[in-house]
């Protein structure tokens, strides 16, 4: 089964690429905290590439099964009229080479395939003079063989790719403390609404907020900001350190709440008794990018994979009503379904 | 070469009303947009999906970090939505002074794409008042107005060459339109060809708050006029539907409610004359090229980077004030000989850049009593003139006044309640949660949430700002992604500014107080600000930088918007403003736009 192509869109293709391809600077000025190799920082929002897309097709509840992932490649300004480029990847038979399309006179060859959502993907790029990883897209792989890979993943991706499993503990722990669910009425509306499956639908899957924070996380560490996660990988490394020596008999998932509220409040003033300064010498600032962090995981899109099913918004909806029990914030009205009720807005 | 009647550049406020006149003229015209054009559902197709998205995300996204050499704020994040410009790519400068290291600053730039700041905008489509049209003759022989020194010949108040009266049919050729909502009656602004607002939709039930204080200080509630259809628009082809959702304010909108220049301008005139029209999306222009005193070439990049040229009988730039006055210098910088002269690139006492205006802004903000769904709103629904007429300004000692109206979808939605806690402007959000007030969690969200979600009301004010010679734009050695060299501000606030603001910002605060009842969490201020750091540097009113006026020797550009030393280049995005009004400008650049298409076409081609 051939993997679904769509038509080029030329002119959407130059509406994707030009504002972060398009340049003369050679200038690494998007490489923030030198965290992209290999002269990807010299493209801003490198991370859009490949890029992907929801797709709609007439059918609210199937429609959120597929993205439209948008290949693009840059050849070089010397490259002969000739000049082709495919792509091969995990999204088809790896020995089925995809051709892109040279978007009218320009530089940009692309090629736009339906492919599932919530699924994590490999790819490179072919020319006539071999394979190569996508010059512009930060998320490689590297297989046990050594080989490495371009990669992306689509929509509500739930596959681990950053963390690991004991730094998505000290995660769930330390966002849950952030976040406003974790007082009893909170933690048992939560609880409620997670047995209320309402489809097969990505959006909807409803799980532990928690849970969905974390895998928030994972992914915007893989993407948009690769550039913090160093800070992450150090800090969730001294703050393991850190917890077990504070609490030798316990792992971290089972240590009491009062652990991770006397280490939160360390962190507020910077002085955190045990810290391994020379690895990372401003917690504060750590905890910093983690607020912000977890605070949008937990209300943004479902499709980022943070707010699972909504379940915040409906937390705020179920928390805010009139007398006659009428929500004072209706926030499906203006959201597509399935997740809203917009008769009109597709998402 | 390719040619066409008039090469527009930009396709928002200033461009779209020049387009859209001259191709029912029958003139073949080009616009060229440096943005992408991001689609609405219709323009997608039956199952299409709009490019822009009720998404939070969209509206601030991840965290990107300044990178570039020579600035002071290297190494501080920056959040921008999804069509606002990379700062490392194409930076806006700030400094207070000429000598001083600037900052990269967010401010100061409207959205990049089909529809400029249209798109992106709250939509408040107000009229300058006749007075903001005539500051000069208003002021002439007033004195001791407090930090205003009649003697200060830095200071330079001017009357349009143009009165409110030769506008006015503009106005109203634009509110029909553009498609937009809002009530006459109640406006010290005359309707001399009759209003053609839309019917205002009912207001979010927080705002009576508002009214009731605008009624309690002696004021005039008027509907805010909002850019928004809620009826059938029958000049665009547009079907009313629900826009009253919230994610209105640095928003495109999905379904094309908000009226912005793409689906209210240029959309129906490239259907209707695709014969005469071209929009060229993703095509930055580099510099112009002139013979003589005729702009002959417009060089530009194509999508890919490739450079490219074509011409114009006329050439008109409308890519917002800074971006406008920058294309002009370095169109001056490849030419000094030429097209330097034409535009008087740093002779003594050119103007080019000279006078850059924004708003003295404010208000005040409060808690209200009960709780209301304000994700059911759009950005405003009522407004007063109070602070615009002329008694109240001649007994506040004010050189001008301004328009006074409440906010409804601010802090409306989760993400935005958050990130903007505590934070002036777009170039601190988030600075308030996630560093200034990390005592912010687990429960006390919850307190907080309880305490302010759907409780927050605010009133805003928009008022002239002094036309002040050192406030100006000018090229810095900053280079942006062409290796072109950025567009710096030099700007800080005039002392009668404070006055002006402050003033203001006590109505607002008296109707907020007198609205609901209590001073019990009433908070009010401006941007005003003696030191960078406590100020607002820019806002997102860009205006001035090449006003227009009857002589050449104290204005860039004639009555109708031409440079005055060139045969064909014509500007007409708010840089033309000599004073920026005392309200949100939008709708003035639209109107001044009609007017200027309108000459090109009967007077010109």
């Amino acid at each position: 089964m051939p993997v679904p192509t769509l038509p080029l869109d030329v002119e959407h293709l130059f509406d994707l690429c030009t504002k972060h391809l398009a340049r003369d600077s050679e200038d690494l000025r998007h490489n923030y905290l030198g965290a992209l190799p290999e002269g990807r920082g010299r493209y801003s929002e490198g991370w859009r590439f490949p890029h992907v897309e929801p797709h709609f097709n007439g059918d609210p509840m199937a429609s959120g099964a597929l993205n439209r992932v948008t290949f693009v490649y840059l050849a070089p300004r010397d490259a002969a009229d000739g000049f082709k480029v495919s792509v091969r990847g995990t999204f088809a038979p790896l020995y089925e080479f995809i051709p892109l399309q040279r978007a009218g006179d320009s530089r940009f060859f692309a090629t736009t395939l339906l492919l599932p959502s919530g699924q994590c993907f490999r790819y490179r790029y072919a020319t006539g003079g071999g394979e190569e990883l996508d010059a512009v897209n930060p998320q490689t792989t590297t297989e046990d063989n050594g080989a490495r890979w371009s990669s992306f993943f689509t929509l509500a991706a739930f596959e681990a790719i950053t963390f690991e499993r004991w730094e998505r503990v000290i995660l769930d722990r330390l966002t849950r403390h952030i976040l406003p669910f974790n007082t009893e009425d909170a933690r048992i509306f939560l609880e409620r609404l997670g047995g209320q499956q309402r489809s097969n639908h990505p959006y909807l899957a409803r799980f532990d907020i928690g849970v969905g924070v974390v895998n928030f996380l994972d992914k915007l560490l893989a993407r948009e900001e690769r550039h913090q996660l160093f800070a992450y990988k150090t800090c969730l490394s001294i703050i393991d350190q850190l917890v077990r020596q504070r609490n030798p008999y316990l792992e971290p998932r089972d240590m009491n709440e009062d652990m991770f509220v006397l280490l939160y409040d360390q962190m507020v003033s910077g002085n955190v008794p045990g810290w391994d300064y020379g690895r990372y010498d401003n917690p504060k600032y750590f905890l910093e990018i983690l607020r912000r962090h977890t605070i949008t995981a937990a209300f943004s899109h479902p499709k980022y994979g943070g707010n699972a099913g909504a379940a915040a918004w409906d937390y705020l909806s179920a928390r805010y009503r009139d007398g006659d029990g009428k929500t004072l914030f209706d926030w499906r009205r203006a959201i597509e379904p399935p997740l809203g009720n917009s008769t009109e807005y597709r998402g | 070469m390719e040619e066409f009647d008039a090469v527009i550049i930009g396709s928002g406020a200033g461009g779209a009303p020049v387009a859209w006149e001259l191709a029912r003229a029958g003139k073949t015209v080009l616009v060229l947009e440096k943005g992408p054009r991001l689609r609405t559902q219709e323009d997608n197709g039956p199952q299409g999906l709009s490019d822009f998205k009720r998404d939070e995300v969209f509206s601030a996204g991840p965290e990107k970090i300044i990178t570039l050499e020579g600035v002071a704020n290297k190494g501080r994040s920056f959040f921008t939505s999804h069509i606002e410009p990379d700062l490392n790519d194409e930076p806006h400068l700030h400094s207070q002074k000429v000598d001083e290291v600037p900052v990269v600053t967010i401010e100061g730039y409207t959205a990049q794409c089909v529809g400029g700041g249209t798109q992106l905008y709250g939509a408040v489509s107000l009229r300058f008042t006749p007075d903001d049209l005539r500051l000069r003759s208003f002021n002439a022989g007033r004195s001791g107005l407090p930090g205003l020194d009649p003697n200060d010949q830095s200071v330079s108040i001017r009357d349009w060459p143009i009165s409110y009266d030769e506008l006015e049919p503009f106005y109203g050729k634009a509110e029909r339109l553009v498609g937009i909502n809002g009530q006459a009656q109640g406006q010290l602004k005359p309707f001399t060809s009759g209003s053609f607002y839309q019917k205002p939709l009912d207001p979010n039930p927080i705002s009576k708050f508002a009214l009731d204080g605008i009624n309690a200080v002696g004021g005039t509630p008027y509907r805010t006029p909002l850019a928004v259809i809620t009826e059938d628009h029958a000049p665009s082809g547009r079907k009313a539907g629900d826009p009253k959702t919230s994610y209105v304010n640095r928003y495109g909108d999905p379904l094309g409610y908000k009226s912005n220049t793409w689906v209210s301008l240029l959309r129906p005139t490239i259907r209707e004359f695709p014969s005469k029209i071209q929009l060229r999306c993703n095509s930055v222009v580099t510099h112009l090229e002139s013979s003589g005193k005729k702009v002959t070439i417009v060089h530009y990049r194509g999508p890919d980077g490739a450079k490219k040229t074509v011409a114009g009988k006329v050439v008109v730039v409308a890519c917002s004030a800074i971006e406008t006055v920058r294309l002009l210098m370095l169109s001056a910088e490849e030419d000094r000989g030429g097209f330097g002269k034409v535009v008087k690139y740093e002779e003594g006492g050119s103007l080019l850049g000279r006078y850059f205006l924004t708003h003295c802004f404010g208000g005040a903000e409060t808690r209200v009593r009960g709780r209301f769904d304000k994700s059911i709103a759009l950005d405003s629904d009522w407004a007063t003139d109070l602070g615009a007429s002329a008694d109240f300004i001649r007994n506040n000692k004010l050189w001008a006044g301004g328009a006074i109206y409440n906010n409804t979808s601010d802090q409306a939605l989760p993400l935005s309640f958050v990130r903007t806690h505590q934070s002036a402007d777009l170039d601190t959000l988030w600075k308030g949660f996630a560093e200034n007030d990390q005592s912010l969690y687990g429960d006390r969200i919850i307190q907080w949430l309880d305490d302010d979600f759907g409780r927050r009301l605010s009133c805003s004010f928009m008022a002239n700002q002094i036309p002040w010679f050192n406030n100006h734009i000018r090229l810095s050695n900053v280079r942006d992604k062409w290796n072109r060299k950025s567009a710096q501000i030099v700007k800080m606030w005039h002392p009668h500014d404070k006055q002006v603001m402050d003033t203001l910002a006590n109505v607002c605060r008296q109707i907020l107080e007198k609205g609901t009842g209590t001073s019990a969490n009433l908070e009010f201020g401006s941007v005003y600000g003696e030191s960078r750091d406590a100020s607002v540097r820019i806002a997102n009113h860009i205006l001035g930088g090449a006003r227009f006026g009857t002589d050449p020797n104290d204005s860039v550009l004639d009555k109708f918007c031409r440079v005055w030393d060139s045969d064909n280049l014509y500007v007409t995005d708010g840089s033309f403003m000599p004073t920026s009004g005392g309200a949100n400008p939008t709708l003035t650049i639209q109107a001044n736009a009609f007017r200027i298409g309108e000459h090109l076409a009967k007077n010109v081609l």
